[in-house]
């Protein structure tokens, strides 16, 4: 049933190249889910985000030092080893230091028609981050313009932003769906969905969305769901990993992720008809990546809520090798998790990580679970 | 006019004798606790094997990590110098030298005059090449020496984490214990030691020709997977691991 | 011979006054309650004027140099990085911040008696690390009141004006900040006073600029190893009146030096600069470049993480134009805030984070005007903030002709830094440039 949004998962290069042939249009390649994408769909491009490969490289040693996110730097090889040649443009809005090395390596390095490096509030806890973001979307919107030839009319964002907001509400709506006792999906198959929406166009991934939604309350998975889990913390498309946790007898049933629902969780404000200020809007109040969250950790709550109305029974933290922003939140949170009695199992991702290892901890932390049921 | 080098390793003492630019005895030695007495054993081999005396030896040039313990040595000269200068001697058409020794792992890039431009050595996360080898063959149950050869029958590519020593020694036990064919694991182990010197090679801009020297350039499964990954034929001397020891040697006639 | 004496030295005459200053700042930090002051805590390039407003009895300690004072002292440091990683925090995070908070779980203060708690922390956001790192402290703190403002709005050369944007993004968290520091301390607010800390600490961090300008002379009248505790003073209290009259007396006294051609190293052959902060435990580095006849003359993060810069009529880098030398009588509080937040916008060592290009041409510019034959960069773990982009800042200078050295270690955490391994680089290297011991 899942089987479009793997092979778009697995196949994104050959998707990208098809849909410029055939559309004819501009693919610009994005590092950070804070770019405000339908600005850029508005103008008919198709925005797909880096990711990496998951295999080892040896090519960014003289671009990125070691000590920098494994993601950042199998992103950065994406590049140098030629597999996104296809792209037109190339954008980041800024988030985190790591990420941020990818765009202006790659920028210097690898010839582009158009590049953009957008200001994007850190703070975006503050009332001044709305009117500044939505400058700065302004600026973003023009320098767009300039470089497809296409003026952007406010009719066109709506539309663009609709699209988008049907993608976001579609997969809440299968995320809903993971409530249930026996969930009709499983994590990968989300994780995959996910992914996939940040790799094609969206009005095609709604389609293919509600085809799914459909049948989906009526699936069967002929899988057992075991213990419910939830997975969270950095960018995350680890599939095999997700893969192995759920053979041993475990469903993810949600996650905070940037590859999950910090992606699409809300949608749109009605606002009071400027569009780029409701777009603003929703950047703004979206699950927030650790890095633009403070002065108050707004994550936790959001966190626990999730635990609590998917009723998990433990949860994974990961994060990226060095990903400080991360590990600046991660003692706070598994200790909120403690709090609220759910078990919890933290890891470090490398490019690939140690399937094996892994999975010996992972059976630990099941049995774990499992004992604590026994005596509820 | 006979000189000599010699090359106080981390884990081998080398010295060359020279005799008007020939060499005219060697030796090598475990440095073992006492460095300072396995050179002096690997001066005493070298000057067995040239027939001469200490007296007969004109200067002597140190090299290598230990060389301030080095004895008989009037001059030193660092390890990426004596690399160079060495590799130099034997190929003039060389531009990038590699050496992988037991703890370190060093790319030289040279100009056509045979200058240093550039180096870059291991940090260290990615040290111990060699040593990293040894304690995988040990984890395979596989002689050092046959390391290279069982890796040879191998075609698979099995990714492995390449950044951190320890990351990649756990994944090795993953695959052992998922019952992975040795000679699989044995390339995949070399894969990741030559994806963390060939990184080193892209960092100084590798250009040919390539020369590899050290004790690790004796393992054909980790020539094999650098030459894969570096996408270029690669030169290695009769004596890679003597090289260093060599063009110590050389510079010390030149200080003549 | 590297060892021979080519020029005269003579010791810093300002020394002492710059040790005293650095003691008195943490020593009044610490007694600012008995005399019914304020405390706050923030990072050593927070908007620390605006603080100025609260009153004469307001007294702050800077994160930075704090844990550098710590990672000083190894054995302290020690503990306070082992007392962090056994609350649970990552070892490869910020080892300022890791040193600092390990500083408050002991309860330990590095000059002596238990750490003097902060009554506010007033931070500002421009690595990944730094609003995070204040939020922790809150934490660990039990909950002390915590403003930060966020800088990061693109390089300094995008901005167009005192009413760009931009500079309203930074304006308007200042302005919501002064009303937070008067609800915080319940205090009345004083506008003049905001408007002398603006001023001083642009009087003052043009003066150091203009010091570090001075080293462009051959032979240099300052090394590194010294610049960094005069430097220092800017990263402690850059808006303290004491501070900018420093830096005008040392402007003065190193105008003297060159004027006399009086060297920091009698020795100097070969000029080099480095990058990012040093291993503080180690700075016997500096010494052993001496053995060659090598001195580093600065760096960007010397030159240009309080200094304020601009490029001159004739084209090369001198001291910015302050504010009153430019003629600029500051109005209102409105007024102070834009000229502040323009001013710290042009901070040299904050281009870097939005792109690594435009560091590397700052370092060609001082590579040129400062005359180096080489470039020495410490690749530091401990500081993600200023080590961003540095692999292709290595690049770019390659490119331009400089030989570069790199050397891997940790501004605060020793367990990541080698020495011996160092220095035999610092051989290698010093062999390629042709000089000998």
């Amino acid at each position: 049933m899942f089987d479009k949004f793997r092979d778009w998962e697995q196949n994104r290069h050959d998707y990208a190249k098809d849909w410029q042939k055939h559309n004819g249009g501009k693919v610009i390649g994005y590092f950070c889910t804070y770019v405000p994408e339908e600005i850029l769909y508005a103008a008919g491009v198709l925005p797909v985000r880096i990711l990496g490969s998951h295999e080892p490289q040896d090519v960014t040693e003289p671009h990125i030092f070691g000590m920098f996110c494994p993601f950042c730097r199998d992103c950065l090889a994406q590049g140098l080893k030629g597999r996104y040649d296809y792209l037109d443009g190339l954008t980041i809005a800024q988030s985190c230091l790591h990420i941020r090395q990818t765009f202006t390596s790659w920028e210097k390095h690898i010839p582009l028609e158009f590049t953009y490096y957008m200001p994007h509030p850190m703070k975006v806890q503050s009332p001044r981050a709305l009117p500044y973001l939505v400058s700065e979307i302004e600026i973003f919107k023009k320098a767009v313009e300039e470089w497809t030839g296409v003026t952007i009319t406010d009719e066109m964002i709506k539309k663009a932003a609709e699209v988008y907001d049907e993608n976001r509400r579609l997969m809440r709506e299968v995320y809903e769906l993971r409530k249930a006792e026996n969930p009709p999906l499983s994590g990968e198959e989300a994780m995959e969905m996910v992914i996939s929406s940040q790799l094609v166009d969206k009005a095609e991934h709604n389609e293919e969305l509600k085809r799914v939604l459909a049948e989906l309350p009526n699936r069967d998975t002929g899988r057992e769901t075991g213990a419910r889990l939830m997975i969270l913390g950095s960018e995350d498309d680890d599939i095999k990993f997700i893969n192995m946790v759920e053979s041993c007898g475990a469903t993810f049933v949600t996650d905070d992720h940037c590859t999950g629902t910090r992606y699409f969780w809300n949608t749109t404000p009605e606002g009071n008809g400027d569009m780029l200020e409701s777009i603003a809007q929703r950047y703004i109040d979206r699950p927030r990546c650790p890095s633009k969250d403070w002065e108050d950790r707004s994550r936790l709550d959001h966190i626990l809520k999730m635990a609590k109305d998917w009723d998990v029974a433990g949860a994974i933290v990961i994060q990226q090798k060095f990903c400080d922003p991360h590990e600046a939140d991660t003692p706070t949170i598994r200790k909120a998790l403690n709090d609220i009695d759910v078990k919890n199992l933290f890891l470090e991702f490398d490019v690939t990580v140690p399937l094996g290892q892994f999975r010996i901890r992972v059976e630990a932390f099941l049995e774990m679970i499992g004992d604590e049921d026994l005596f509820d | 006019m006979i000189t000599a080098g010699i090359d106080m390793g981390s884990k081998t003492i080398k010295v060359v004798i020279l005799k008007d630019g020939e060499i005219i005895g060697k030796s090598i030695e475990l440095a073992g606790f006492e460095s300072r007495e396995a050179a002096e054993k690997a001066f005493a081999g070298a000057l067995e094997a040239a027939g001469i005396a200490q007296g007969d030896i004109e200067k002597t040039t140190a090299t290598g990590a230990g060389r301030k313990n080095a004895p008989y040595t009037e001059h030193e000269v660092t390890e990426v110098g004596s690399d160079a200068r060495g590799v130099r001697e034997l190929y003039p058409n060389a531009r990038t030298v590699l050496d992988v020794g037991a703890e370190e792992g060093r790319a030289i890039r040279t100009t056509d005059e045979g200058k240093v431009l550039d180096f870059a050595l291991n940090e260290k996360c990615a040290a111990g090449a060699g040593a990293f080898t040894e304690s995988m063959s040990r984890a395979l149950e596989v002689p050092i020496e046959e390391l290279g050869p069982l890796s040879l029958q191998s075609d698979a590519s099995i990714p492995m984490n390449a950044q951190c020593a320890v990351f990649a020694e756990s994944e090795v036990v993953t695959l052992v214990h998922a019952k992975t064919p040795k000679q699989d694991i044995a390339r995949a182990v070399h894969d990741a030691i030559a994806s963390r010197i060939v990184s080193l090679a892209r960092k100084v801009g590798f250009e040919p020709d390539v020369v590899l020297i050290g004790g690790v350039a004796y393992n054909t499964g980790f020539v094999d997977s650098l030459e894969r990954a570096l996408e270029t034929k690669i030169i290695i001397p009769e004596d890679p691991e003597f090289v260093g020891a060599y063009g110590a040697a050389i510079i010390a006639a030149e200080g003549l | 011979m590297s060892t021979k004496a080519l020029y005269k030295t003579e010791p810093l005459k300002l020394w002492g006054k710059a040790k005293e200053l650095r003691q008195n700042y943490y020593r009044d930090y610490a007694e600012a309650h008995e005399k019914g002051g304020i405390r706050w805590a923030g990072g050593a390039w927070t908007l620390g004027a605006l603080t100025a407003g609260l009153g004469d009895d307001v007294h702050c300690i800077t994160s930075e140099p704090y844990a550098a004072s710590i990672a000083a002292d190894k054995k302290f440091s020690m503990r306070c990085l082992e007392a962090t990683e056994k609350a649970g925090y990552a070892r490869d995070l910020c080892s300022y911040m890791r040193n600092y908070w390990g500083s408050i779980i002991l309860n330990e203060y590095a000059f002596g008696g238990p750490f003097p708690k902060p009554d506010f922390l007033w931070q500002d956001h421009i690595c990944c690390s730094h609003s995070k790192w204040y939020q922790v402290v809150s934490d660990l703190e039990g909950g002390i009141p915590y403003f930060s403002i966020d800088v990061s709005v693109g390089p300094y050369e995008n901005i167009k004006g005192l009413n760009d944007p931009k500079i309203d993004y930074l304006v308007g968290q200042m302005h919501d900040g002064i009303e937070w520091l008067e609800k915080t301390t319940g205090r009345t607010y004083d506008d003049e006073k905001l408007i002398k800390a603006v001023n001083d600490e642009c009087r003052g961090t043009s003066a150091w600029a203009d010091v570090c300008a001075l080293n462009k002379a051959i032979p240099a009248p300052l090394e590194e190893k010294t610049m960094y505790s005069l430097y220092v003073l800017g990263t402690l209290m850059k808006h303290y009146q004491v501070c900018a009259d420093f830096y005008e007396e040392l402007r003065d006294e190193v105008q003297y030096r060159v004027d006399n051609q009086i060297a920091a190293i009698a020795n100097e052959q070969c000029r080099l600069m480095s990058d990012t902060q040093p291993p503080w435990g180690f700075l016997s580095l500096f010494r052993y470049l001496e053995q060659f006849g090598a001195i580093s003359v600065g760096s960007l993060y010397t030159f240009g993480l309080i200094g304020i810069w601009e490029v001159k009529p004739d084209g090369t880098w001198g001291g910015r134009t302050t504010p009153e030398q430019a003629g600029i009588e500051i109005k209102d509080r409105d007024h102070a805030l834009r000229i502040y937040a323009d001013w710290n916008l042009s901070k040299p060592e904050w281009q870097h984070f939005y792109s690594p290009h435009l560091k590397t041409e700052m370092m060609i510019r001082i590579a040129k005007e400062w005359k180096l034959d080489g470039v020495m960069l410490h690749y530091n773990r401990g500081c993600e903030g200023l080590s961003i982009g540095i692999a292709e800042n290595r690049l770019g200078l390659i490119e331009a002709g400089y030989p570069v050295m790199t050397y891997e270690g940790n501004m605060g955490d020793e367990r990541e830094f080698d020495l011996t391994k160092t220095m035999a680089r610092v051989d290698a290297f010093m062999e390629t440039l042709g000089y000998k011991k």
